[in-house]
């Protein structure tokens, strides 16, 4: 095989995807217009509720009061449903630093520290600070968390909670925009890819080009780095657009973003290429496509966290590879954080991508 | 004669989940170099499944092909950059140029530039197309994009057109000119292969007519010969008399 002449043929065949798509002009709104209304609905219309969110509870009091505020955080059960809301751990002697870094780790949702003296200045109707630190890159558990905690300490008027903002004022917007940009990019390369090959093969140009000396490598290669930069542009618009217009948080690496998203982009090429292989035709990819794309949408966390949804849901979204990626996208744009603490998520989506893009060239058959 | 193309006891089964069908049952036939050869049969009968084996498109199941002394199966790469397939479907990109098509597979079969260029102007002219070479081809008539069609499988220059129904659809005058273009190329010194369901068509263009039935070669021979051997007096009764009235799905 001729490496450079392959190369060059994936060239040809990038370059003729992208006078194509640009050529629609009708396709170019929704493929940027579609997340940002997704956002905009999504972000100023969602609320939640929570159940069994792991908590740290640093408890440096020996006394009643501490021990009775703490069984009622333990034994709080919402309304509207039969499962506690917080499954806690307790530790004492911790200091804030630590307790941060295991929030920065994803150990915890939140640290409620007590400090010593609290008992006994609670008896003496003496003012006293808690500290409650959460992980508001999840606004929507990070909200309902310091609501609670503000709404059972009300009742005792010389409380006050202190809640430092660890990664700075977030939003819902700020927990949304990196799921979406994820959702987005899995959606946009799974539909275009499928219906690039999908419909070429029903118009006949797929037998036309694999009946040239082009290899099926070269015609893959082409039709990925083809979708790797469309996406990564597309990214770079969505993330500019959030920041700039709806003043999303974006406190990581733009380059941190751009290898999680060519990783998930790979392997979502793969699944498109896989699922058009099997379609029929045009019809039948549609609803293909929709099976296994739509349950990630609802399934992986993009508008609510993991933590709030049932467990068997929760073990469905750990199949599926926008899980990790909305996690890293995340971890990176809200928390701020490097490639230790994405490198979990980027291991399993690298298998992801693997798997399905094996799977895709497989039976991507020369026999269209 | 020497043949460019010879195929040995080709045998072409497709296996779906419920049924085992042999399309190409153990044909075996040698085409000559230069000649038009034309393959009819009735719905069916694996002329399309012996042409696209012929052209590389699909592996035989058993049997071998030898395209210009290149193994099918294991030189289906340079038997591709020889050869040029017409397919029965357009398949013409619709949102690119009469051009841009035309560029784009030049570009696949590693035609230079200025040869490009001064190819795709010869053909466009010779096609009446040279006014719409900047047209999307999703705006042009049928016969517009067969034309095209046509010359995006010579741009490279290949040695064998393979034509898979060249002129169904069409109008009288786009069949002519259709016709008139095959003679052209033949007499370039390119081998023609092509299937067709027009009796009147492979007896006019053809210099041999290979006649299938149920998957089998039942007949090869020049149309002359073939309606003196059933003593016809036209293609259409030779291949009535070989194939049978009964019509096939």
């Amino acid at each position: 095989m001729d490496i450079k002449s392959e190369l060059r043929k994936s060239w040809i065949i990038m370059m003729k995807e992208f006078k194509q798509i640009f050529r629609k002009k009708m396709l170019i709104i929704p493929l940027f217009m579609f997340p940002i209304i997704m956002i905009v609905f999504f972000g100023y219309g969602m609320g939640g509720s929570i159940k069994n969110v792991d908590i740290l509870i640093v408890n440096d009091d020996t006394g009643m009061a501490s021990s009775s505020l703490v069984q009622e955080i333990g034994s709080y059960i919402p309304k509207d449903s039969d499962i506690k809301m917080f499954s806690i751990t307790y530790t004492k002697d911790m200091a804030q630093s630590e307790a941060e870094r295991k929030i920065d780790a994803g150990l915890y949702k939140a640290v409620l520290i007590i400090p010593q003296d609290y008992s006994e200045r609670v008896a003496k109707n003496e003012s006293v600070t808690l500290t409650l630190l959460t992980d508001s890159s999840d606004t929507t558990s990070s909200g309902i968390i310091v609501n609670f905690m503000q709404q059972l300490l009300a009742k005792t008027r010389s409380i006050s909670l202190n809640v430092p903002e660890i990664y700075g004022n977030l939003k819902y917007l700020d927990f949304l925009t990196p799921a979406v940009i994820a959702l987005t990019i899995f959606f946009g390369t799974v539909q275009s890819t499928g219906y690039a090959i999908a419909g070429e093969r029903e118009d006949g140009t797929i037998v036309r080009i694999l009946m040239t000396p082009v290899s099926k490598w070269a015609v893959i290669l082409g039709k990925t780095i083809h979708q790797l930069i469309l996406q990564l542009i597309r990214a770079v618009i969505l993330i500019l657009g959030a920041t700039v217009i709806l003043g999303v948080t974006m406190n990581g690496s733009w380059l941190l973003v751009a290898l999680v998203l060519t990783i998930f982009t790979f392997g979502s090429v793969g699944l498109g290429i896989a699922i058009s292989a099997i379609s029929e035709d045009m019809t039948s990819f549609q609803q293909l496509s929709l099976f296994f794309t739509l349950p990630s949408m609802f399934a992986t966390g993009v508008f609510y966290p993991l933590s709030s949804v049932p467990d068997w849901m929760r073990w469905i979204a750990y199949t599926m590879p926008l899980t990790y990626a909305n996690d890293a996208m995340r971890i990176i744009m809200v928390k701020g954080q490097g490639l230790s603490f994405i490198a979990r998520d980027i291991f399993i989506l690298i298998i992801f991508g693997v798997l399905y893009f094996a799977i895709g060239v497989h039976l991507f058959r020369r026999e269209a | 004669m020497e043949p460019i193309i010879e195929a040995r006891d080709l045998t072409k089964v497709f296996i779906s989940r419920r049924m085992k069908v042999t399309a190409v049952d153990h044909v075996s036939l040698e085409i000559y170099k230069g000649e038009i050869f034309g393959m009819i049969g009735p719905n069916g009968a694996g002329k399309s499944t012996t042409f696209a084996m012929m052209s590389t498109l699909i592996k035989p199941t058993s049997g071998s092909i030898r395209v210009s002394s290149f193994d099918a199966e294991k030189e289906a790469t340079k038997i591709r950059q020889i050869i040029g397939v017409v397919p029965q479907q357009y398949s013409l990109y619709s949102d690119l140029t009469a051009r841009e098509n035309l560029e784009l597979m030049g570009n696949l079969y590693d035609v230079t530039k200025k040869v490009m260029e001064e190819r795709i102007n010869y053909y466009l002219k010779l096609v009446n197309l040279e006014t719409h070479a900047d047209r999307f081809t999703g705006g042009f008539s049928g016969g517009m994009k067969q034309r095209l069609s046509v010359i995006s499988a010579v741009i490279h220059d290949p040695e064998i057109i393979f034509w898979d129904e060249p002129t169904t659809g069409l109008d009288p005058q786009t069949r002519q000119a259709i016709w008139k273009l095959a003679r052209k190329f033949n007499k370039e010194g390119k081998t023609l292969i092509f299937t067709t369901h027009y009796m009147e068509e492979a007896d006019k263009l053809c210099d041999r007519v290979a006649i299938m039935n149920d998957g089998r070669l039942v007949a090869l021979d020049t149309p002359e010969n073939l309606k003196k051997k059933s003593s016809s007096v036209s293609l259409e009764e030779v291949f009535i008399h070989l194939t049978g009235e009964e019509i096939r799905d």
